[in-house]
């Protein structure tokens, strides 16, 4: 399949850059999460995406390397929706802003 | 392995899923609602997992699925579900410094997008993977017999051991993380209901005292 290597690489930045400001901007704690969750779908992709260019042991790497990245990502869901778990019934608000008390 | 699409239907395929994904996502960006939210984030995923199998990774892609789509998106759900108390409209989606926060990933994106055309690895040709039984032999290193490390010696089974550990200890983790708060609400109960246990004790304290 001739699928260009420039527009997947391409694609993976957008959808990491689209991550990046979603965890950067959002402030409802859900939001935070999904788009750490993004931006670890874009690098995957990437991945994968050079796995295809690079030959050899670096092609493997490439291609084993999600599989890492998507159960560390599924242990990080599980104990960050934990901790939001935590934090919301005792704060009540889904704010990320008012989880500052450490700040003061 | 699994039928080889034509050049063109490739194409036309990568750059479907490359639309949905990236709008997906731009929806998840401004979207308002958490399960809004979570839906377009399946979307971005169920379109990657496609692009997985274009770009030769069956397995990534069923993974993509199982994994991601299935597993933590449910468990995203869920949780949004459980503690969905009508409030999440009332946080504000941006604040002022979200301009800083838009401008550094577009910078990122700029740059990442300027430089790639100019690296050597894009060049090359795409290398023939194996299948599925190719990379359980790296992986796993099944040369020999067993485990064996010097056979291949990348050493990627213990990293797959180290992440079913990752995996428990999280599990374990969320466990006791999410639970201690019932604990400390049953031990107010508890709490509310200590002096009528105590009266309940007395009685039966006194009972047999009054009975000899």
């Amino acid at each position: 399949m001739h699928v260009d290597p420039l527009s997947v690489q391409v694609l993976a930045a957008i959808l990491f850059g689209l991550g990046l400001a979603i965890a950067l901007t959002r402030r409802n704690i859900f939001f935070l999460l999904m788009g750490v969750e993004l931006m670890l779908n874009a690098v995957n992709l990437s991945f994968v995406g050079f796995s295809r260019t690079h030959s050899g042991e670096a092609s493997f790497t490439g291609h084993l390397s999600p599989l890492f990245i998507i159960a560390i990502a599924a242990a990080e869901a599980c104990v960050g929706l934990a901790m939001v778990i935590c934090i919301v019934r005792g704060r009540d608000t889904l704010d990320a802003d008012a989880y500052s008390e450490m700040k003061e | 392995m699994f039928p080889e699409l034509s050049p063109l239907l490739g194409q036309v395929y990568f750059w479907l899923f490359a639309v949905i994904a990236v709008a997906c996502a731009v929806n998840l960006l401004l979207s308002r609602h958490p399960l809004i939210g979570v839906v377009s984030l399946i979307g971005v995923m169920l379109c990657l997992s496609g692009l997985y199998a274009i770009l030769h990774s069956p397995f990534i892609a069923v993974l993509q699925v199982l994994v991601y789509a299935g597993a933590i998106m449910m468990l995203l759900v869920f949780v949004i579900m459980i503690l969905n108390q009508g409030k999440d409209h009332q946080v504000p989606g941006f604040d002022r410094s979200a301009i800083i926060g838009i401008l550094v990933p577009v910078a990122l994106a700029w740059v990442v997008c300027r430089e790639l055309p100019s690296a050597a690895a894009l060049s090359q040709a795409a290398p023939e993977r194996g299948g599925m039984h190719e990379l359980a032999a790296r992986m796993f290193a099944t040369g020999g017999p067993g485990f064996d490390t010097g056979a291949i010696g990348q050493g990627w089974w213990l990293l797959f051991e180290v992440g079913g550990l990752v995996l428990l200890a999280a599990v374990v983790g969320a466990v006791l993380l999410a639970k201690r708060h019932l604990e400390t609400d049953a031990d107010k109960a508890d709490k509310a209901d200590e002096p009528a246990r105590l009266s309940a004790d007395e009685v039966e304290a006194h009972d047999p005292h009054g009975a000899h």
